[in-house]
């Protein structure tokens, strides 16, 4: 199942696919039979195939690693009868009504945040610091106070999920509006722009490549803080499904739900990706 | 007639020991019949050409004398002076259509009229099916004609154009010369083009300031009719070969090195 994923990954940007070997080697006639996505192919085979037989040559006890038949039938089993009170698919949308929620909130307090420190000497003065404090602590560190404050109801979760999206969103709005051309911007004010309609019609879209790249980390970031937004009072959700399964040494279920969250995670950026190329064509073309 | 008017305009940046330009006066007039005047800055690299037009288009602010436009100073930026860049600084994420009709979607116009306004000038420069082009599809010289025909569509009194074709190849940047020209006799517009083409200043100007630096002052003005004689019908390369453009290249050349140490 993951093999044919991996080999529908998106080919990024064209000439972006191998940074370094592709400058280093030169330009040659295609006949290369080992092409990257071939041999990442092979890699995840090999791994697979590794899992495989230390799994049935019972190398270590299935408690600790139980076989891939063994996890894809917990993952059949998962899907139809549920864990824990409720399905995979249950579990799923859970966890990512929580990221999503999340992100709407990131985006609707991030893209203004890092607008205001990109144009504004106040903005920047106010927002940076506070944000450069943020950024570096760990979502389990201000978890607890968020629960004492918060309670440990729905709107926690997302919170905290949310607070580990604003600053990648927010900074990458700053980033993209300091980049803005001046040109750009002084013959858009020659044709009669005023300040509002700078920022709405040339400020915004210069910087939409850059925010678009600050979702794709917020979503990242996002996606990795939902085990720690779920260890406390929830009844749905992977990171709890993984966690309860855990405290009852079903492993499979844990292997099973990280490989699903590793998979989503994988689709969302393949999405934004998509995204990307459709809203912001000329990225990289100017 | 209006007129464009720097009065003995200085510019000082901050942080910089010296003035970039000093007590230097141009005068660009315009009428609704006919031509305007066509005033091209020439001159080595710092004498102050770009500073000049960034004072004329209200994009910087001078540290003496006093800029007008049509008798009322210059206090920002304003779409009777509309500006080209030498890089095009169009909008990527708009189609050429949408790029040229910018200043008409900021007045509100409706969205048909703006796009036949547009449409009409993308033909003045001669890219009449160019409309629906993403500008990474153009090339360097059809991105300065959608830069030109956008500048146009705010109707401005006064062309300010700071090196447009300063980024094209020989050829391509000869050709754009005449659609200047056209654009000129068309659109009843006063001129003011910073280049570094001397043979550029002389096909195209009706008056050349010749600037030299430290600081940015005017050593010498000369009034020209090579453009006016392409406007008049005359063939560009017919000009071009008059032993008269000869000699004026040269006494322009003398002129722009002047002062240099030799």
């Amino acid at each position: 199942m993951s093999v044919s994923t991996y080999n529908e990954r998106p080919a990024a940007k064209s000439g972006e696919t191998d940074g370094f070997s592709v400058l280093w080697s030169r330009p040659r006639p295609k006949r290369t039979v080992f092409s990257a996505r071939l041999v990442s192919a092979i890699t995840i085979l090999a791994l697979l195939a590794a899992w495989t037989a230390a799994a049935s040559l019972q190398l270590v006890s299935p408690v600790f690693l139980p076989s891939p038949a063994a996890v894809w039938a917990k993952f059949v089993v998962v899907a139809r009868d549920g864990f824990v009170d409720a399905t995979l698919l249950q579990h799923t949308l859970a966890s990512l009504w929580r990221v999503f929620a999340a992100l709407i909130a990131a985006i609707l307090v991030g893209v203004p945040v890092g607008l205001a420190i990109g144009i504004s000497r106040i903005g920047r003065g106010v927002f940076d610091p506070l944000l450069e404090f943020l950024r570096p602590i760990p979502p389990l560190a201000y978890l607890p106070l968020i629960i004492i404050w918060f309670g440990i109801g729905e709107p926690s979760k997302i919170l905290v999920i949310a607070i580990a999206m604003l600053a990648p969103v927010a900074l990458s709005t700053a980033a993209g509006v300091r980049g803005v051309s001046r040109e750009r911007v002084d013959a858009a004010r020659s044709l009669g722009a005023t300040r509002a309609q700078v920022i709405r019609h040339v400020i915004l879209p210069s910087a939409l490549p850059s925010i678009l790249t600050g979702l794709r980390i917020a979503l990242g970031a996002g996606w990795s803080t939902l085990v720690a937004a779920e260890l406390v009072a929830a009844t749905r959700g992977l990171g709890f499904m993984i966690q309860s399964a855990a405290q009852f040494l079903v492993t499979d279920v844990v292997v099973m739900g990280i490989l699903v969250i590793a998979i989503i995670a994988f689709a969302l950026e393949f999405v934004i990706r998509r995204i990307e190329r459709v809203l912001v064509p000329w990225a990289g073309r100017e | 007639m209006a007129h464009l008017i720097l009065d003995k305009v200085s510019v000082h940046y901050d942080g910089q020991p010296a003035p970039a330009v000093e007590r230097v006066s141009l005068d660009i007039g315009r009428s609704d019949s006919g031509r305007g005047d066509f005033v091209v800055l020439v001159g080595r690299s710092g004498c102050g050409k770009t500073s000049l037009l960034n004072v004329a288009a209200g994009l910087v602010e001078p540290a003496g004398g006093l800029a007008t436009v049509g008798g009322k100073p210059i206090t920002g930026p304003g779409s009777d002076r509309a500006v080209v860049f030498q890089n095009d600084a169009l909008f990527p994420w708009l189609t050429a259509r949408e790029n040229v009709a910018f200043a008409l979607r900021l007045r509100g116009v409706s969205a048909d009229k703006r796009a036949r306004r547009a449409d009409e000038l993308l033909s003045l420069v001669k890219l009449g099916d160019a409309g629906d082009k993403r500008i990474w599809e153009l090339s360097g010289g059809m991105r300065q004609r959608v830069g030109l025909a956008r500048a146009l569509a705010a109707e401005p009194q006064f062309l300010l154009l700071d090196e447009p074709l300063g980024a094209l190849d020989a050829l391509t940047r000869e050709r754009m010369q005449t659609t200047l020209l056209d654009l000129w006799a068309a659109a009843q517009v006063g001129v003011l083009m910073v280049t570094h083409g001397i043979e550029e200043a002389l096909v195209l100007a009706t008056r050349i300031v010749v600037l030299a630096p430290g600081p940015g002052h005017v050593v010498r003005t000369f009034e020209t009719n090579f453009g006016r004689r392409y406007a008049a019908g005359e063939p560009i390369r017919a000009i071009k070969a008059d032993p008269a453009f000869a000699a004026a290249r040269a006494e322009l050349t003398d002129a722009i090195f002047e002062g240099e140490a030799a």
